[in-house]
C-alpha cells in the first residue's frame, strides 16, 4: 500500500505538504489535550472536597463545563478559525438550545418545585382518614 | 482525532491511521466501560430502564451517547479502510473529526450534570 502525496485527492481544498496559516499546529492540540485533562481532574476531585465547601461544587463544576466546552468547540473543532457565518450559526444555535433548555425546566416547575420524581408540583395532602388526636374514624370531635 | 486532520493535511496517510486507529480504540475503550457500568447498575442494583425517572433519564441520556460513540467509531475504522482503497479527501477526515468532537462535547456536558453534580 503506498501512502505516496499523490493518493490524496487533488480536488480537496487541503493539499498536502501545503503550508496552512489557519488551523492549530500538533504542539497546540497537545497542550490543549493536556489542559483538558488538567480540568477534568479538578472536576473529577471535587467528590473528595470536604463536606463544607460542598456548596462551591456546582458552580465550580458548571464553570470547568463551560471552560471545557469551549476549548473543545474552538480547538478540536476549529470554531476559532472558522468564518463568521459558520461562528454566527454556532452562537445562534446554542442560544437557541439553552432557551428550549430554560423553557423545559420551568415547564417541569423546576425553578419551584420541591422536587418530586415526576417533575410535577406535589399532590395534594389527602385528608387523613381518622382524626390524628382521638384515633377515631372520621373526623375530629368538634366539643 | 484533529492529529489525523492534520496528518492527512500533510499529506502523511500513514500517521493519519495511526492516530484515527488510536482514536477508534479510545472509542471502544469507552463503549466496553459503558457495558461494564450498565452491566453493573441492571444485573448487581437491580436498575432498569423504567424503574424510576432518575433511571430512565441516566439510560437514554448515556444509552444514546453510546450508540453516537458506536456510530463514529464505525466512522474511524471506515475511513481507515477506505484509505487504503481509494484517495483520501482531507475534508473527509475532517468533517469526520467534526463529528467525533460533537458527541465529544455532549460527554462534557453530560459527564458533570450526570456523574459530577451531586
Amino acid at each position: 500500500v503506498s501512502t505516496d502525496v499523490a493518493e490524496v485527492d487533488d480536488h480537496s481544498p487541503v493539499h498536502p505538504g501545503e503550508h496552512h496559516d489557519h488551523g492549530p499546529t500538533d504542539r497546540q492540540y497537545f497542550n490543549i489535550f493536556f489542559i483538558l485533562v488538567v480540568l477534568t481532574a479538578l472536576e473529577v476531585s471535587t467528590e473528595w472536597w470536604p463536606e463544607d465547601s460542598r456548596n462551591i461544587a456546582v458552580p465550580v463544576l458548571l464553570i470547568l463545563m463551560v471552560i471545557k466546552f469551549f476549548l473543545v468547540a474552538l480547538w478540536f473543532m476549529h470554531l476559532k478559525w472558522d468564518p463568521a457565518l459558520l461562528k454566527r450559526t454556532f452562537y445562534s444555535g446554542m442560544v437557541v438550545a439553552i432557551l428550549v433548555y430554560a423553557i423545559a425546566l420551568s415547564a417541569m416547575n423546576f425553578w419551584t418545585d420541591s422536587g418530586t420524581t415526576n417533575f410535577n408540583d406535589p399532590p395534594p395532602v389527602p385528608p387523613a382518614p381518622f382524626c390524628t388526636t382521638s384515633q377515631e374514624p372520621g373526623p375530629c370531635p368538634t366539643d | 482525532m484533529v492529529l489525523s486532520v492534520n496528518a492527512i493535511i500533510r499529506g502523511d496517510l500513514k500517521r493519519m491511521r495511526l492516530w484515527l486507529i488510536g482514536t477508534a480504540v479510545l472509542g471502544g475503550l469507552f463503549l466496553g466501560g459503558q457495558v461494564y457500568e450498565f452491566t453493573i447498575f441492571v444485573v448487581n442494583d437491580g436498575l432498569g430502564f423504567t424503574t424510576n425517572v432518575a433511571s430512565s433519564a441516566f439510560f437514554a441520556l448515556t444509552g444514546l451517547h453510546g450508540v453516537h460513540v458506536l456510530v463514529g467509531v464505525i466512522m474511524l475504522l471506515s475511513v481507515v479502510a477506505l484509505s487504503f482503497r481509494r484517495k483520501m479527501h482531507a475534508e473527509a477526515v475532517e468533517v469526520v473529526g467534526l463529528y467525533w468532537h460533537f458527541v465529544d462535547i455532549v460527554w462534557v456536558l453530560i459527564f458533570t450534570v450526570v456523574y459530577l453534580i451531586p
